[in-house]
């Protein structure tokens, strides 16, 4: 890494601010909804990110519409037009993949209060359904036929001391990612010490090693 | 073998093809007829192809097994919680057995549910006949709920979740009508979508009925 060789001793080590020069939304949100992609576990949600687009999508309809309107040249009108449809996509998608997770460890999310406070409003309303509706499917199909001291969802047998039967996300998949930061970043990995990452430096590393730089915006998934 | 029977029942669901349904291993096939000359005596005849519901009946020996080796253990006078005789481990085995079968059966019916769910972004809210079929009653009533809960869900969000499921490359595909449709209202323009016809239509438009098989996309 060449580039910049003029101040970098400066940097302090400790103080790792992400090494973003003016990153549009669009980035940020590309950036959430492939971090959300390649994360195990659900990440928190980017309400201020996701009201912006949205005014941003409902803004750039309009130009649409008007540049229809008003005659434009029909390549232009059409280019603005991909360009709304893939934030469009971006933005579902973003959303789809959430409640994905969500599903697949709705259990785990609403017993757990630090995953409960990353869902918006919406989805965990969407939540409580989810979990109400499977608790019941599975109590009317399986447990209430079932002796008394199994009938629980959460645990194998009444003699289970923690919940036993909930799906969790596997923390220690593999994630590949890069680094974003000015100043060379330290991950440290259990048992084989630190590991020194230059800025963009891509990596396979187990999720939960980088989960708090992940959840900084120091690294971000790919 | 303990056990067997609730394997079975999760090797089926792992050995269908991926994102396909087996029809729910719960058949209560119940068949009326009348026996000739016994009376005109309506005969209830229930042909069970009913591996789910062996393994519940299963679970429910177990637990007998198990309570009468624990009250045989208290008859002797021993204290249930440390004894260690052949009964105490008769009864242990009794206990993960049941504790195996009730993993296999929620396994049975959670996966099922995930994949029934998944119809719901393959297919749309209304199911077809055949898939209907292969539903179990509670399975049937969790897709609708689970419908409802996600539409209420886009509602909230003003987002529709169920367009776009794969990344644009252009705002307009060709598509071929395959059934007649008729005169439809689409964002841009009033298409007649007759059987057969070609089109070029926005891809936000045409998505939910290629979902539909009323069209398919024309590529290359």
């Amino acid at each position: 890494m060449a580039t910049d060789a003029g101040d970098g001793s400066a940097s302090d080590m400790n103080d790792h601010k992400p090494f973003v020069p003016e990153i549009s939304d669009l980035e940020l949100l590309k950036t959430a909804w492939r971090n959300e992609k390649a994360a195990p576990e659900i990440l928190p949600f980017q309400t201020r990110l996701v009201n912006d687009m949205k005014d941003q999508i409902q803004w750039r309809e309009e130009t649409v519409d008007e540049f229809e309107e008003s005659g434009n040249d029909p390549l232009t009108v059409s280019l603005y037009q991909m360009d709304l449809d893939r934030i469009q996509f971006l933005l579902r998608s973003y959303l789809r993949v959430r409640l994905q997770k969500i599903e697949k460890y709705m259990f785990h999310i609403l017993k757990t209060d630090n995953l409960r406070d990353r869902l918006s409003e919406q989805e965990k309303l969407f939540a409580r359904r989810c979990v109400d509706d499977m608790g019941n499917h599975l109590e009317d199909t399986v447990l209430s036929k079932l002796p008394d001291n199994y009938q629980s969802v959460l645990k194998q047998s009444i003699i289970s001391e923690e919940d036993d039967m909930v799906p969790e996300p596997q923390l220690d998949a593999f994630v590949a990612g890069k680094s974003r930061s000015e100043s060379p970043l330290y991950v440290d990995i259990p048992g084989r010490g630190h590991l020194e990452m230059q800025n963009d430096d891509l990596f396979f590393l187990h999720y939960k090693v980088v989960k708090e730089k992940v959840e900084n915006g120091i690294i971000y998934l790919v | 073998m303990h056990g067997r029977q609730a394997s079975q029942l999760v090797k089926e669901l792992a050995s269908s093809e991926k994102g396909q349904l087996k029809p729910f291993n719960m058949q209560h096939n119940t068949c009326n007829f009348n026996v000739f000359g016994s009376l005109g005596m309506l005969h209830v005849l229930r042909f069970l192809s009913d591996l789910f519901d062996q393994v519940i009946e299963q679970c429910e020996q177990h637990h007998l097994e198990l309570q009468s080796l624990i009250r045989k253990i208290q008859d002797e006078g021993l204290d249930v919680q440390t004894t260690r005789n052949a009964d105490h481990y008769g009864a242990l085995i009794h206990h993960l057995s049941l504790v195996r079968n009730k993993r296999c059966l929620l396994a049975y019916v959670y996966n099922r549910a995930e994949i029934i769910r998944s119809f719901i972004w393959k297919v749309g809210p209304v199911l077809p006949e055949e898939i209907q079929e292969k539903l179990s009653h509670t399975e049937g009533d969790h897709f609708r709920r689970y419908s409802a809960s996600l539409n209420s869900y886009v509602q909230e969000v003003g987002v529709d979740l169920t367009l776009d499921m794969v990344p644009p490359k252009d705002p307009y595909i060709k598509v071929r009508v395959l059934d007649d449709m008729g005169a439809i209202v689409l964002s841009d323009k009033t298409a007649n979508l007759a059987r057969h016809s070609m089109h070029f239509l926005r891809r936000t438009d045409a998505e939910q009925y290629i979902a539909q098989g009323l069209m398919e996309e024309l590529t290359g």
